[in-house]
């Protein structure tokens, strides 16, 4: 899959991105992290309470039923209701306001006098129909049966639960004269009260054998509850004791599930909740501060990242900024960074280029105006290495003429000036037609073609070069002529030849030139111009001539013995007009 | 003058009282609220002279109806009668273990009625031996000068012949009773105000007739 790739022109932009990515990175792991361990940490803190608070439940219970028992031993023990009992007719209606008194005593709500054979004798409760006496006819039976001095359990009375509690009342003891019934309603005030003391959402719900649970008390909102008691129709087994979490108005809460088991009926389900975002609201209240404080952090890191960022890239650009100056040339400028770092490092190294750049085009310009540019040039790309390649060359000799004689009449510094000028002229012109100075030999010039740089053409532009320097020569002459001042007069041999080009001399102190015999043989062809016979300033040889493919508009002198050479060698003149040999003679 | 304990104080025309009246009204209020306070025996006992004996045959009655005492407080002169008759539909053992007067009338039913006589002076509370919530009050004075305050909180005392007289009023939720010393004198008009700082009302409120809706 190929990734959509990000090209950030700009380093800082890079940087920033980094950064913050990688912060914000961290700190969003981070924030999960500890939400979810503060979630889990809710959940098991809940579920503690939730088991805490099914003791306390089961505790109170407990308390209750041994309170009620306890109240109702003393109760029975009054001696104001024995002459009550003792009357012949029994006086149901006094011994119910009886009653009425005792239930102000014991804080139960409903007390009820049974005979010893479990018959009613009066109810506190006008309204508790017969059919809400077999609960505690069945304490009664269970206490006489096993000779209990109390029996209780849990029942429904008029279709409310109960804790149901019978003690017997002695006259004397051990004789029982009849039996009290007290109930205790587990109703709202109760789970209130459980709620108050834990905390925790108390829901009581009846499963009766057929048809829907109902929310018998709670503290949730009716529509909460009705929830609840849905849930617990919906799996009836199995959920008894396991923490659940169950959503009611679209929030969490944790849920522990008991069961309380009743006399002859189903079991009343009694469910403990608390609401996980009450729970974790503290832990909220960290998450949101912990929120601001990172992005408070992202923000100081976008500044510091941006901060460092253009510390990073403004000394960058502005090596880029002389890196193109430099590359168009411009060495005068240097960069200055103040830093101690790897960029001020850069920028002193930069600086040491630059300036040794300027230095090396410096010594370049110098080596152009002491050797010919093209030399200049091969010198610094070659390595300056001795030896050299072999390679056809058209090799140029220009000679003056009896420029010694006229030297000595002449002072030195003339001289000087004069041969520099003839020189100027005569370079010049060898140059324009591509041609290298290789040396200058006192007052003779020895010019290259197709060396260092290989050109065509080399023997031909020799030729057009040296009828040119005839022409520069005349055109001198007259100049010389009009100052008063003596002529000037030359002789040029030329011969293409394969010979050696290179560097030569020690490994201190090296010459660009060429060697070979070709080189002798253009010296010597030079110094047969001062045959009069031949009446012509230059002559070239067969070579040049053919290499250039112009011997035919060549004057053919004929095949001449040259010094130092044992074949003959076919020679030919440039005549250049007006022929000075002519007007010499 | 004396000042009352610190719970009933005395305000208004108190002792200026200086040529006080034939005739003595009294009015009592509640310290923080100044709710009128019903209930309130109000006695003017004679300092300078010996009080008049009471009526030899006179009889009062404090019925048992609808499982309460009435009236709840009742004053009387030393000697006088009080009658017990039972007007309810269910038994009453009334009884009194207070110690100027100890009695008790075991369990007697409607119609039935005792009479029992009071010849000490004191504050007797009367109870009910199976009605937890049945409470009335006896006081008995040795002075034939004493009224009981109406819903207004308001007593007027019969008229009282010139001399001084040692001021009493005392309420079931006082603390303590209030005393002052006034002087009767003829043809002047007083009338004192009092004002009580009760303790809470402690008296067992009965079950909703033992007919509660809830069951």
């Amino acid at each position: 899959m190929a990734l959509p790739s990000f090209q950030f022109h700009r380093f800082s932009t890079r940087l920033v991105c980094l950064l913050l990515g990688l912060l914000a990175g961290a700190l969003g792991i981070v924030y999960l992290l500890i939400d979810r361990a503060n979630r889990a940490n809710a959940i098991d803190h809940i579920d503690q309470n939730l088991r805490n608070g099914a003791l306390i439940f089961h505790q109170n219970l407990t308390e209750r039923i041994d309170y009620l028992a306890g109240s109702a031993k003393v109760m029975s023990g009054d001696a104001a209701i024995k002459p009550l009992l003792q009357q012949e007719v029994l006086d149901a209606a006094t011994l119910r306001t009886t009653l009425v008194s005792y239930t102000h005593r014991v804080k139960a709500p409903v007390i009820t006098l049974f005979s010893p054979d479990g018959k009613m004798l009066a109810s506190t409760d006008e309204v508790l129909g017969e059919e809400n006496m077999r609960p505690f006819r069945h304490l009664i039976q269970e206490a006489t049966d096993k000779d209990m001095e109390q029996a209780s359990d849990y029942s429904y009375l008029g279709g409310k639960l109960h804790i149901l509690v019978v003690v017997p009342l002695y006259a004397p003891f051990p004789n029982i004269a009849a039996w009290f019934g007290l109930a205790y309603p587990i109703d709202q005030a109760f789970a209130q009260a459980i709620k108050k003391t834990t905390q925790l959402e108390v829901t009581f719900v009846s499963s009766p054998k057929d048809g829907a649970p109902r929310v018998l008390s709670t503290t949730l909102s009716p529509a909460m509850a009705a929830q609840v008691a849905h849930r617990i129709g919906m799996d009836d087994s199995g959920t008894a004791g396991i923490t659940q979490i169950l959503t009611l108005d679209h929030e969490p809460y944790v849920s522990l599930y008991e069961k309380l088991p009743l006399l002859g009926e189903f079991p009343v389900h009694i469910a403990l909740q608390r609401s996980l975002a009450t729970e974790m609201a503290p832990a909220i209240q960290l998450q949101n501060s912990m929120l601001k404080i990172s992005l408070a952090a992202l923000a100081v890191a976008c500044l510091a990242a941006l901060w460092l960022a253009r510390g990073l890239s403004e000394p960058v650009q502005l090596l880029a900024r002389h890196t193109r100056l430099v590359a168009a040339g411009d060495y005068s400028q240097s960069i200055n960074l103040p830093r101690e770092d790897e960029l001020g490092q850069l920028a002193t190294a930069f600086n040491q280029m630059t300036a040794g750049l300027a230095e090396r085009d410096r010594v370049r310009n110098l080596l152009g105006m002491v050797v010919s540019p093209e030399i200049a040039t091969q010198l610094l790309k070659s390595d300056l290495k001795l030896g050299g390649e072999e390679r056809e060359v058209t090799i140029l000799f220009c000679d003056l003429r009896d420029f010694t004689s006229l030297s000595e009449k002449m002072p030195p510094t003339e001289v000087l000036a004069l041969l520099n000028r003839y020189l100027d002229r005569m370079s010049t012109i060898i140059e324009q037609h591509g041609g290298v100075i290789d040396k200058y030999i006192g007052d003779a010039i020895m010019a290259l073609f197709g060396a260092p740089v290989a050109i065509p053409d080399a023997a031909a532009r020799a030729i057009t070069a040296a009828r040119a320097m005839g022409d520069a020569l005349e055109d001198l002459n007259r100049q010389l002529t009009a100052e008063g001042r003596p002529r000037l007069t030359f002789g040029i041999g030329i011969n293409t030849a394969r010979v050696v080009a290179g560097n030569m001399g020690s490994k201190t102190r090296l010459n660009y030139t060429v060697i070979g015999d070709g080189v002798n043989l253009a010296s010597r062809l030079e110094t047969q111009t001062k045959e009069p016979a031949h009446q012509t300033l230059i002559i070239v040889s067969e070579a040049t001539a053919v290499a250039a493919g112009v011997a035919k508009n060549l004057r053919f002198l004929g095949s001449m013995q040259v010094k130092g050479k044992s074949d003959s060698i076919r020679t030919y003149a440039v005549d250049v007009l007006p022929r000075p040999w002519q007007e010499r003679t | 003058m004396r000042f009352p304990s610190s719970s009933l104080f005395l305000c208004g025309l108190l002792c200026s009282v200086a040529g006080a009246a034939d005739t003595v009204k009294v009015v009592v209020r509640t310290t923080l609220d100044e709710k009128p306070v019903a209930d309130a025996v109000v006695s003017a006992t004679p300092l300078d002279q010996s009080a008049p004996p009471a009526a030899a045959d006179e009889t009062f009655q404090i019925e048992q109806k609808d499982q309460e005492f009435q009236p709840y407080v009742t004053a009387v002169q030393v000697g006088a009668r009080v009658n017990f008759p039972n007007r309810d539909t269910v038994q009453h053992h009334v009884y009194s273990l207070s110690k100027p007067k100890r009695f008790e009338i075991p369990l007697y039913k409607s119609g039935a009625s005792e009479t029992v006589v009071f010849d000490t002076p004191g504050i007797i509370t009367i109870g009910c031996n199976i009605h937890d919530w049945m409470l009335a009050y006896i006081v008995v004075l040795p002075t034939p000068y004493f009224a009981k305050t109406d819903s207004t909180g308001a007593a007027a005392l019969p008229p009282l012949p010139p001399g001084r007289y040692r001021l009493e009023v005392w309420h079931p939720r006082a603390p303590a009773p209030l005393v002052q010393e006034i002087t009767s004198a003829p043809e002047q008009n007083a009338v004192l105000e009092f004002a009580v700082a009760l303790k809470p009302d402690k008296r067992i409120r009965r079950a909703p007739g033992g007919k509660s809706s809830d069951y």
